[in-house]
Order: C-alpha cells, then sequence, then structure tokens
C-alpha cells in the first residue's frame, strides 16, 4: 500500500511498463557487501550479487554444464598446463569501453597479485601467468594442471577493466561507482548496507541477449513469506525446517514452487585423535546408536533427506552410490560398544571406560543445531553414553576444534557439490589424517579423464564412509517460491552456481525466455512428507481474539475491584 | 574548580571504558578471520591454508603485538578515525552513523512519547489514589507493559500489518523509493516508525508510570502541600507549581540512565522489525567478533550515557535549587 501510495505521489517515477522483480531475503541478512569483485562478503550469496554486474569467462548452465560465456571457445595443452581462450568480440563494459583480451590478463595478473582481495576462492596460487596472443586471445599458463580449472577458476573469478583497477592499489575498500563497472547482465543503480538492499537495471546491449526484465532489487524482509504473501516480494527461498511456509504455497495459483538440492550436510565431527573417538569402530558404534530419521522428521519435519555417508551431494556428477550405511540400529551399536570393553558394570544405564570411570563426554555445537544435539544426547544415551550438550557461538567453536580440544560437535556447511570440499572432509577440525585420502585427493585434482576422475572421488567418498571421520546426518530440501506473472524462469543450477552455490539466481534466470522445464536429476528427490503446517494466513486469527479476550478481563476485575473500595 | 574536577572525572571514565572497549573483545576465543572467511551459514567453507591467514591478519593489522595496536587505535581516535570494519569492509564511522540516525530516531520518539504519557498518567493516578481511574490505569499499564516487548511487535505485525494491512512490516522506509518531495519521506519513514515505536512505548511506560506514580504520592504527602492547600490554592496550580517539580527529580534520573541503555536495549523491536538500528549492529558485530566495530560501537554507547548523565546532572540542578555545587 505504500508502493500505490508513493507511486500516486511521484507519477513519473516508476514506468508504466517497467518489468521490476524484488527478491526477498530473511532479514538480518540481505545485506552482502557492495558488489563489487572484492568488496563483496565471501559468501555464496555475496557472489551471486556480484555476479549480475560481472562475468566470467566460462559459465554453467541449468545442467551444471560448462557453457562459453566471455570466451567462445577453448583449447588445452596435452600437459594441461597451458589453456587458451578464444574471447567473444564486441562486448561492451558498462562504461561504453570496448572488453579485450588485455582485460584477461590483467584480471589474471592482477588478483593474483592482490593476494587476499579476492576472497571466493583461492587457488589462484595455480595460475602462473597469463599471455596476451591478439586483442581476443588469451593463453593462461598454470604453475600444474588442476583439471576444475575451467569451472572452479574461469568459471569463478569476474573478468575485471584494467582502465579502471590498473590505479586501485587496495581493492577491498574501493566502493565508488567505477568498482561496479563490469560486462554483466545488470547494472547497479543503488546499494544500501543498512537495509541489505539492492538496485539494478537491465544492461540492454548485455552480450548474450537483453534480459527479460527491467530492474531487479534484491532486500532484507523480517519474515520472507509474508512479505511474499502481501505482494511486497516477488519470489525468495526457503530451506530446511523454514521449507514448511513453502506447503502454504503449493495449491495456491498466484505462486510457483520449485524445489531443488540445497548442497548442504549437517554432520557429526569426530575427534580421530583423541580417545575413545579415535577408534574407529567406537565411532561406527556412534553412528548405528544416532537416529537420522528421528532427526529429520522432528527437526526439520521431513524437510531434509539421509545424507551421503560420503559427504558429496546425492544430486551431482561426483555422487558414489551403495555406500556403507549406518541405520538406526540400537543392537548393533551395543554389541561394538561390549566387544570394546566399554561396559555397564554398576548397571547405571551408562557404560565405563575399561579404567572404570563413567563414559561420558561433551558434543559441541551452535545455537541453530541444539535441538539435533539434544536428540541425538537421547538417542545415545539408550546405548549407555552420556552427553552434555554445549551450545556456543560460531567463533568460539571454530576455536575450540581447530585446536582438538573436543570430543564430538555437530556443524554443517555447504558447497558439497563440488569434490574441491572433500579436501578437509572434517571441516574446521583437522584431525583426520590418512595418506591414501591425501594422495587420492591430490591425483584426482590433476586427472583429466573424467571417468577416472569420478573413481577417485568416489574412492574419498568410500575412505570416509569407511572411516567415519565425520557421520553425515541430513541434506535439507530447498525451494523457491515466486509469482510467475512476475517471472517464472527460476531454475536451481545442477551442480551449483558458479563453483557451488545452490541459489535459484543464476544470471540466464535473466535472460531467458521461456518458462523452464524442469530439470532431470541424477537422483529424484522424495516429494516432501511433511505435514502441512497452517500457512502465514491462517495462524493470526488465534492471538488476536485471546488478547482481546484478556485485556477485556482484566478490565472488568479492575472495575469490580474499584467497586468495592466504594 | 569543581567543574574542573567533574570533568577530568569524565575524562578518566572515558579512558577506562576505552581500555576495556580494546581488550575485552580480544579476550573472547575466535577472531574476526573465523566469520569472514566461513560460518555455517548456506554457504562452502572457505578452508584458510596458513599463508593467507597471515596475509588476511597482516592486512587487518592483526599480527601487531597487542599493545602496538592498542596504542594505534588510541592514536587513530584522536584523529576521529575509528577503523574499518573488518566483516562489513566499510569505514566503521559511517556504519555507526547510518545505523545510529535510526536508532535515535526510533529511541527518540519512543522515548519522548512514553515519558510525556508516563508522567501525566502517574500524576493523575497518584492524584486521585485509590480511584476508579487509578485502579484501573495501574492494572491496565502494569498488564500491557508486562508483555515482551518482541511479542508485542509480532502481534502487531500480524494485526496491523497482514490482516489489517495499514502499515509496512518491515524496515525504516521502502526501499528505493524516490520521492518527489521531503512531505513523501517524512510520511513513509512515519509509516515505517509508527508500529516499532508504540512497541516500545508500551513495553517501557510501565516503568516510568510507576515511578512517577510512586514519587507523586511522597510529594502529596508533604507539609507544604498541605499549606497551599490550607492557602487556597487550586488543585490545577498546587500540581503544576508544587507537586510535579518535586516529584519530577527521580524521574530525571531514571530517564537518563534508560536513555543511555535504550541505544543499545532495543534489539528485540529493531529484531522484529527489521528495523536497522544498533542494537542489532552490536550483536553482529559481537558474532563476528569485528573488533574495529565492537570498539567503536561500544565508544559510542559509552558516550551517550556520560552525555545522559551529564545532562541529567545540569537539569537536576536546575529543578532543584536546594541541590548546589560544593
Amino acid at each position: 500500500m505504500a508502493m500505490l501510495l508513493c507511486s500516486a505521489f511521484s507519477g513519473a517515477a516508476v514506468a508504466k511498463e517497467e518489468k521490476v522483480v524484488k527478491v526477498g531475503v530473511g532479514a538480518p541478512s540481505g545485506d552482502w557487501g557492495y558488489p563489487s569483485p572484492f568488496a563483496f562478503y565471501p559468501r555464496g550469496p555475496g557472489y551471486i550479487r556480484m555476479s549480475f554486474g560481472f562475468d566470467t569467462l566460462t559459465w554453467k548452465d541449468q545442467n551444471g554444464v560448462v557453457i562459453p560465456w566471455l570466451a567462445d571457445s577453448w583449447e588445452m595443452s596435452d600437459d594441461g598446463k597451458t589453456w587458451t581462450f578464444h574471447l567473444h568480440e564486441g562486448v561492451k563494459w558498462h562504461d561504453g569501453e570496448p572488453f579485450t583480451a588485455k582485460d584477461v590478463k590483467f584480471t589474471f595478473d592482477y588478483t593474483k597479485k592482490q593476494k587476499i582481495a579476492f576472497k571466493w576462492f583461492q587457488s589462484l596460487d595455480y595460475i602462473d601467468h597469463a599471455d596476451i596472443v591478439d586483442d581476443y586471445t588469451v593463453v593462461i599458463h598454470l604453475t600444474k594442471p588442476f583439471t576444475p580449472f575451467l569451472a572452479d577458476i574461469a568459471g569463478d573469478v569476474p573478468i575485471i577493466p584494467e582502465h579502471i583497477w590498473k590505479d586501485v592499489s587496495d581493492p577491498s575498500k574501493f566502493t565508488g561507482y567505477e568498482a561496479v563497472i563490469g560486462t554483466g547482465p545488470f547494472k547497479l543503480i543503488e546499494y544500501n548496507k543498512n537495509l541489505g538492499c539492492y538496485e539494478w537495471e537491465a544492461n540492454k546491449e548485455y552480450f548474450k541477449g537483453k534480459p527479460v526484465i527491467d530492474k531487479l532489487i534484491s532486500m532484507a524482509v523480517n519474515d520472507p513469506a509474508a512479505a511474499l504473501t502481501t505482494g511486497g516480494i516477488d519470489e525468495t527461498s526457503f530451506w530446511g525446517q523454514s521449507a514448511e511456509a513453502a506447503s502454504g504455497f503449493e495449491n495456491n495459483p498466484d505462486f510457483g514452487v520449485r524445489w531443488g538440492p540445497s548442497y548442504w550436510v549437517l554432520q557429526v565431527i569426530f575427534n580421530c585423535e583423541k580417545y575413545p573417538t579415535n577408534i574407529t569402530a567406537f565411532r561406527k558404534a556412534l553412528a548405528y546408536g544416532i537416529d537420522r530419521k528421528e532427526i529429520i522428521e522432528q527437526v526439520v519435519h521431513g524437510y531434509g533427506i539421509s545424507a551421503n555417508t560420503g559427504i558429496i551431494h546425492p544430486d551431482t556428477e561426483w555422487y558414489k552410490p551403495d555406500l556403507p550405511g549406518y541405520e538406526h540400529n540400537v543392537t548393533k551399536a551395543n554389541e561394538i560398544l561390549d566387544s570394546l570393553n566399554f561396559t555397564d558394570t554398576n548397571s547405571n544405564g551408562i557404560r565405563e571406560y575399561p579404567t572404570g570411570e563413567e563414559l561420558e563426554f561433551e558434543l559441541l555445537t551452535i545455537g541453530k543445531y541444539s535441538r539435533e544435539a539434544e536428540l541425538i544426547k537421547s538417542q545415545l544415551k539408550e546405548v549407555g553414553i552420556e552427553i552434555g550438550v554445549k551450545v556456543m557461538d560460531w567463533s568460539t567453536m571454530d576455536a575450540i576444534l581447530k585446536e582438538g580440544n573436543f570430543f564430538i560437535a555437530i556443524n554443517g556447511h555447504g558447497g558439497i557439490a563440488n569434490p574441491r570440499i572433500l579436501k578437509a572432509p572434517d571441516w574446521p577440525a583437522s584431525t583426520f589424517h590418512n595418506d591414501d585420502y591425501d594422495s587420492t585427493f591430490k591425483a584426482q585434482e590433476k586427472t583429466m579423464i573424467v571417468t577416472a576422475r569420478k573413481e577417485l572421488v568416489g574412492h574419498l567418498q568410500e575412505i570416509i564412509a569407511d572411516d567415519l571421520p565425520v557421520y553425515t546426518l541430513y541434506h535439507p530440501k530447498m525451494c523457491c517460491v515466486y509469482r510467475p506473472e512476475k517471472l517464472d524462469t527460476w531454475f536451481f543450477t545442477k551442480g551449483g552456481v558458479g563453483i557451488g552455490i545452490p541459489i535459484e539466481m543464476n544470471k540466464l534466470v535473466f535472460i531467458r525466455e521461456e518458462a523452464v522445464s524442469t530439470p532431470v536429476p541424477t537422483m529424484t528427490l522424495p516429494a516432501p512428507t511433511a505435514t502441512p503446517s497452517p500457512g502465514p494466513t491462517s495462524a493470526p486469527e488465534q492471538p488476536g481474539f485471546e488478547i482481546v479476550f484478556a485485556i477485556a478481563g482484566l478490565l472488568a476485575v479492575a472495575y469490580r475491584v474499584s467497586r468495592r473500595k466504594k | 574548580m569543581h567543574q574542573i574536577t567533574k570533568i577530568t572525572g569524565y575524562v578518566a571514565i572515558i579512558l577506562v571504558v576505552l581500555s576495556f572497549n580494546f581488550f575485552l573483545p580480544r579476550v573472547m576465543p575466535g577472531d574476526p578471520l573465523s566469520f569472514l572467511t566461513g560460518d555455517p551459514g548456506m554457504d562452502m567453507p572457505i578452508v584458510l591454508d596458513e599463508e593467507m591467514r597471515a596475509e588476511l591478519l597482516a592486512y587487518y593489522g592483526l599480527d601487531k603485538p597487542l599493545l602496538q595496536q592498542f596504542y594505534d587505535y588510541m592514536l587513530n581516535l584522536l584523529h576521529g578515525n575509528l577503523g574499518w570494519s573488518i566483516y562489513f569492509n566499510a569505514p566503521v564511522s559511517s556504519i555507526l552513523i547510518g545505523r545510529l540516525k535510526w536508532t535515535l530516531l526510533l529511541v527518540g520518539t519512543a522515548t519522548a512519547i512514553y515519558m510525556v504519557l508516563g508522567i501525566m498518567l502517574g500524576t493523575i493516578s497518584a492524584w486521585k489514589r485509590g480511584g476508579k481511574r487509578d485502579v484501573g490505569l495501574l492494572t491496565f499499564i502494569l498488564s500491557i507493559s508486562s508483555l515482551p516487548s518482541f511479542f508485542l511487535g509480532m502481534l502487531f505485525i500480524i494485526l496491523f500489518g497482514i490482516k489489517l494491512e495499514l502499515f509496512p512490516i518491515f524496515g525504516a522506509q521502502t526501499p528505493f523509493m524516490r520521492y518527489s518531495t521531503p512531505f513523501e519521506a517524512t510520511a513513509d519513514i512515519f509509516r515505517h516508525l509508527l508500529l516499532p515505536a508504540t512497541t516500545l512505548v508500551i513495553a517501557h511506560i510501565g516503568g516510568v508510570y510507576l515511578l512517577m506514580r510512586n514519587s507523586m504520592l511522597n510529594v502529596v504527602g508533604e507539609d507544604y502541600i498541605l499549606t497551599a492547600r490550607a492557602k487556597g490554592l487550586a488543585e490545577w496550580y498546587i500540581l503544576r507549581k508544587h507537586a510535579m517539580k518535586n516529584a519530577l527529580l527521580p524521574i530525571t534520573t531514571m530517564i537518563a540512565l534508560r536513555v543511555g541503555f535504550m541505544i543499545s536495549g532495543t534489539i528485540f523491536v529493531e529484531t522484529v522489525f527489521a528495523y536497522p538500528g544498533v542494537g542489532i549492529l552490536l550483536y553482529d558485530a559481537v558474532t563476528y567478533r569485528d573488533y574495529p566495530l565492537l570498539q567503536g560501537a561500544f565508544l559510542i554507547i559509552t558516550l551517550v550515557i556520560i552525555a545522559a548523565n551529564f545532562v541529567a546532572d545540569i537539569i537536576y540542578v536546575r529543578l532543584d535549587p536546594r541541590v548546589k555545587h560544593e
């Protein structure tokens, strides 16, 4: 209603024909930093917003396939250390200057020199130097062969204009209008840090085609479901437990709902250096004692799937199926613990160490996962282990895990569509040491043949499932809810956008004309089985009435008391 | 003379507080880098190798010895440079000013309203103590004031924002509105301000009302009131000229304290209404271990509280001529 009033006053401010799409993010986020290549907050949504204004050499389409972007084609040398890119001709920067090979060379040289400025991602050590062959051909030399180069570096590093950045010495602090001049489909009009809002207008001369909308706005809202209902925003996403809100929109003809993989996992991290969690069998016993199904039902109300024991998300090409699982089995857990001599000698329900002390230790976690922690505590009690749940904030837990001063912890992270995540399976701890694992990881980074690389990545998952440095719990489900008449081309990129960001705002969404047909995933995710909760519009009926009655009651009491005094 | 001692006192307090502000956040486990490069959000963990970590620490000046950092910080402060926020990647002063103006607007409006209302209602209650009005007011105000502020906030959002669609439900202003007149801008800000301000007023009015009521009751029992009545002065006149002035003394102290803490304490209301204030900023700064921002925010709060105390001192003297500087 505010919008109507204001547009009535301002008249010409918002042209009638303009197509504006507003994307909402749950507050307090919404602010992901200034969308220049060096100033955005190193988070997925921050990178995405930067990517609206800047392009990379390659990009990924809906099916996760690497497609030409700023580069039309490329060749790799036989030793894998030299990549030649043939750039698209006729691309212009937002300020009208032409895009050429010198910008590409400058980008890689500059980012390498300003080591910590580009925070998404590192691995620029792989780049040795870049050479210009002619205006539209550039050769990049690597220090050693790096198979993921095409997707993870050429498809990740935004190309910046040499004529602007060559005089900038501190790129992280450079946040003027010039800092967001890129080649991308959108030009930044305004960014408000406090309100967590971004506004872009379409780049009508975009080389891949004019965007299908005129303006794009991203803003923070305190309740995305409510804002979507009232029309304050046109699209938002939900995942995990909050995905319950989507059930209120599923059968509503005014809204569209699309489901996708969140590429996120919640896992129990074991300390593989400290007794007793350094015993592999002990870790397996704990895994058998944990009931993942109960956790998924109770905490995320069915909006999650049992996780792959090998961490990699099932909806990717790297997923290795049929890994050993540890389905909830109290008998088996008890068997293993008995065989390890952790028996309950004094019959108080809790086992003891062979030395006689009670088998109890602490489970660390952060506030977000305290419910999972409590469930695991009660589940492990059944097999005779006493767990004390200790909840703390992220920075504290990060420090403790890095020191190795814990037994078990619960933590979650994303990025599990990309094999690079397997470098440190028990991040942020680092107690897992396995030579076979480390050498396999290094090998898969160099293996060019995809089938061979998949084998190696599969082997990594096998080791994780066998050695169990972490026990994965679940992958939350994720969906986006949108108003089709505003824009209905939203899709979830297979394997994630860029290096694996699971957000539904791949730039292609804004350039495609026709509605997207549902992509065929390698693994069909089971439909949500949760009991739908009442949608946002039905809940508010209750409190209004109760409060009115309460106040009326109080007034009545007051009146009677005063009457008695007289 | 006493003025100088007083000012020296304030300066000493500020210095002590500054030192605390500096050292306390660094004592907490964790450091700014843990949030800069990875937090358990939807995201990919950025695994930092030692070299990157060292480079980042050097870039933010966190690798220097602690005392050196303290010295640099104090020196910068003297030049008015509050430092650079690690998480928000912007100068601390600009972040603070941006948030402070909204908090001051919200808190200022709410404080002005509940002060006046609380004092008025407290006086009415005390003047006719035991009467229907008094008991009615007492019960009503106590009950609504005991509701938690965030609950009230959410209730208002549901009732007025969603069901009746009278007011916007988040933010301080409609994002990217191009206002053609300042009137329009004020109107928009006002509409966004109404619900959060009302929530704050209801949440805090109980305290002021009760204190005013008690204070007034004490005053009413004094001899000089009896004398004034004996002199045949009008009730209204006695109320204004004699009773109010005396009853307001404790209120002044209370409000001075309140104002200081309100700056940081409105975090519940700010969260519920997504109002970009200092409360939320503080919470974020602590979570992210953003040392420069934390120091800046605490400094501002300290300065505000000290200023409030200072102002209260002066007002107190003006209200009560019996209090003289020795």
